[in-house]
């Protein structure tokens, strides 16, 4: 179920209803929380549901041993068993056929002429979400920052709740669960803050994203024959579409969330106004940023060890994180990047001989800003094979004019991007979050606001495609 | 939940409905009034000239892109229109065809792309391209309903009718595209050098293996137009003509022949010009593989009004 669809749109105010309808009893609004939640996720494919409940009962059943267990060998046994049941799941259904054919094509390099390995596999949905969430619970009782939970429906409700479910923001155990655990109150100030981001989420989703999305699509789907301003002019655009389409994902989520009295860390907060790529990491999927940061940089040693092990880390980290937004060896390529760069400027940063770049900071905006387009060329682009050719054009220098497929969808494009990025400048001048935007608003401003959005909406919004991270 | 918390809930919503409901109804009247003297631009100036002229036309050319750019109907009867739209299909020109006055004899040329009309993945969702006129005309409304093309939120909010056109009107409202009084619907491709790099480069890479379908079972919403519109043609004095455009190197020509067989047994007039520069091709007729140059076009409409006439 898609939230920029109507099913969607009945399926809340049901459940929204109904939910506060059971407002004094808490295992009765859980238990439906539970059941709307598989009943969300069924909408798409019933079958792989048992996939999240064998994954929550044995989360559930290890986070019990993990914390009765006193001896330190134990615990990592357990920890260990939740790791590869976890991961197990995940490398099965996401990277089997990865794995697969790369093997198949080293092989073909060294004469040796296996059959095709691969499988036909569906990626169950919003696997790689809900095993970070997951496991997340797991190793926080394993490093006694959080106690197991003895009631079985509120972490399979943790686990499954729909509006993070299908693509984030990863959740933490010790942010949602305690939530889950306690008497929810209908919060006014959170309906109004939940009801605007909810429709900015709609905006930047099926207004801007999908608009740009078609011009991105055209480009990229036939990259070898448009000349090198169209290429700059996808990936430019693209950078945007990527950024509107998931954080427009994350502002429903939250958004959704805070009207049935639940408070989502932020997930987005004005990614391409920074001036480094550590800056960008901070602000831009920020629940995996941060979920890669605490429970992989970290437990490889984070920078504790030395200047060369922080390099270790930082690519082992980027590398699997580029690996965990899909199976493809661009993605790979697109971590690399990103993780040598971060090493690079954690290498400026501690050399004292260098501290005079730091008067060059103005410069650091564009200049993150372009090595994360040149990055995304990577995160875009089909295969290896077509990243390179897009490369390759772009440094043909052959700056004709662009190719124009349809110049109302150029217009539209322009002006529904300047929109967006208005509004993000707006909020980075008044230095307030979308998620707090709407807190003083008195209802008839929220009215207004909310009319003024669904009005854009209407008249601007463009045929919906998938969530680009529903694929990953 | 208590009684304070319901209350404002429930006010909040109230206001929201009737604030969005109360502005999209003052800009749908407005922008009524702008749309209707816009007479020019694909978005919504072409339809509003076919419909203020439909009454007046002795030919009209329906059918998508390839209609569009591939006949100019001056060169077959003078007061003619092509009223070919880029993407639009069955759904979007029969409907407009079911618009035409029911006493005047017309001549109607119907584009049809054999692979589309046999393609069971169609719904109809070009037909989407006339719902600037969805509130506005009972005909319209029941063919996009019936197709179950309609946005149902478009019942409650009308200015959906102008989603994505609304920036097309106001520039064609301030800044006319043409002068619409020389006009006739036929958009001329004049191929850019960039573009004719972009063709060359298309034709030198690796052909793709053509996928053509080998099911020739027309699709219902095609049949179904085409039943509807010789019932309606026969009983309102208009003489219907189907053509295939050509194309630049037709790799499936059973379609074809299969669509030819169909129109035979529905007793249609049929004319197939898919192989037309297929002995003597020059690539400045094109633009790319499905679609005519100016001077292609102009080529392909002389020859199709020669056997117009010599078939009247």
């Amino acid at each position: 179920m898609l939230f920029n669809s109507l099913d969607f749109l009945i399926f809340f105010i049901t459940v929204f209803i109904a939910y506060w309808v059971f407002n004094k009893n808490l295992n009765k609004q859980n238990i439906l929380l539970l059941l709307s939640s598989y009943f969300f996720y069924a909408w798409w494919d019933w079958r792989f549901l048992s996939l999240i409940i064998i994954s929550s009962f044995i989360d559930f059943k290890l986070g019990k041993k993990i914390f009765a267990s006193k001896v330190v060998k134990q615990r990592k046994r357990w920890l260990l068993v939740s790791l590869i049941a976890n991961l197990g799941m995940l490398s099965v259904f996401k990277y089997y056929n990865f794995f697969a054919d790369s093997f198949v094509n080293l092989a073909y390099i060294f004469g040796w002429q296996p059959n095709d390995l691969t499988l036909k596999i569906i990626l169950p949905i919003g696997i790689s979400f809900y095993t970070f969430q997951t496991l997340s619970y797991t190793i926080d009782i394993y490093r006694n920052q959080f106690q197991p939970t003895n009631n079985m429906i509120s972490f399979f409700t943790y686990i499954a709740f729909f509006p993070q479910l299908v693509a984030g923001p990863i959740e933490r155990a010790r942010d949602l669960l305690p939530q889950i655990e306690k008497n929810r109150i209908f919060n006014k100030q959170w309906f109004k803050e939940g009801i605007i981001q909810i429709l900015v989420g709609l905006f930047r989703k099926i207004v801007i994203a999908d608009t740009i999305g078609s011009y991105v699509d055209i480009i990229y789907s036939d990259i070898e024959i448009y000349n090198s301003t169209s290429i700059i002019l996808a990936t430019f655009l693209y950078a945007f579409q990527i950024y509107f389409d998931f954080s427009g994902y994350s502002d429903i989520a939250i958004g959704t969330a805070k009207l049935l009295g639940f408070k989502f860390n932020q997930n987005f907060n004005l990614p391409y106004f920074s001036k480094s790529l550590t800056e960008f990491w901070r602000r831009w999927h920020i629940s995996l940023s941060s979920w890669l940061r605490d429970y992989l940089y970290i437990s490889l040693g984070g920078n504790r060890k030395g200047i060369k092990i922080t390099y270790r880390n930082l690519m082992i980290t980027m590398l699997l994180g580029g690996l965990w937004h899909g199976s493809s060896w661009n993605f790979v390529i697109w971590g690399a990047i990103h993780g040598l760069v971060l090493s690079f400027e954690k290498y400026l940063k501690s050399n004292q001989k260098l501290k005079f770049l730091d008067e060059l900071n103005f410069l650091g905006y564009p200049i993150t800003f372009t090595i994360v387009l040149f990055a995304w060329i990577f995160f875009r682009s089909q295969d290896f094979n077509s990243a390179f050719l897009a490369i390759k054009t772009i440094f043909e220098f052959n700056f004709s004019f662009p190719f124009i497929a349809n110049i109302s969808t150029i217009v539209n494009s322009i002006i529904v991007l300047s929109i967006g990025i208005l509004f993000d400048f707006y909020l980075l001048k008044k230095q307030v979050h979308l998620e707090n935007f709407a807190t003083k608003f008195s209802v008839l401003k929220i009215a207004i606001i909310t009319s003024i959005i669904i009005f854009l909406i209407n008249i601007f919004y463009s045929s919906s495609n998938n969530f680009i991270y529903f694929q990953f | 939940m208590d009684f304070n918390s319901l209350k404002y809930i429930t006010k909040t919503l109230i206001l929201i409905f009737i604030i969005s409901i109360l502005s999209d109804r003052i800009f749908f009247s407005v922008f009524n009034k702008i749309s209707d003297k816009v007479l020019t631009g694909q978005t919504i100036g072409k339809l509003n000239h076919y419909i203020q002229n439909k009454e007046t036309l002795d030919l009209i050319v329906f059918g998508s892109s390839r209609a569009n750019h591939h006949v100019n109907p001056i060169n077959i009867l003078k007061n003619s229109f092509n009223m070919g739209m880029d993407g639009r299909k069955i759904a979007y020109s029969a409907t407009l065809i079911k618009l035409l006055p029911r006493n005047k004899e017309q001549i109607i040329l119907l584009h049809i792309d054999p692979e589309a009309a046999f393609s069971q993945d169609y719904l109809g969702n070009d037909i989407k391209g006339l719902s600037s006129k969805y509130n506005r005309n009972d005909i319209i409304k029941h063919e996009i309903d019936k197709l179950k093309q309609n946005n149902l939120l478009q019942n409650l909010y009308w200015s959906i009718s102008y989603n994505q056109s609304v920036l097309g009107i106001l520039k064609n409202y301030f800044m006319p595209n043409y002068d619409f009084t020389n006009y006739f619907g036929y958009d001329p491709i004049y191929v850019s050098e960039n573009q004719k790099k972009i063709f060359s480069k298309i034709l030198q890479r690796d052909k793709k293996i053509s996928n053509c379908q080998d099911r020739f079972i027309l699709n219902k919403i095609y049949n179904d137009y085409i039943d509807e519109l010789i019932d309606f043609c026969n009983k309102s004095n208009k003489f219907l003509i189907f053509f295939t455009s050509p194309k630049f190197d037709d790799k499936c020509k059973n379609d074809n022949h299969e669509l030819r067989k169909i129109f035979k047994k529905k007793n249609l007039n049929y004319y197939d010009y898919t192989n037309l520069f297929k002995e003597n091709n020059n690539l400045d007729y094109w633009k790319d593989e499905t679609h005519l140059s100016n001077k292609g076009a102009q080529l392909f409409t002389k020859k199709f009004a020669k056997m117009l006439k010599l078939n009247q």
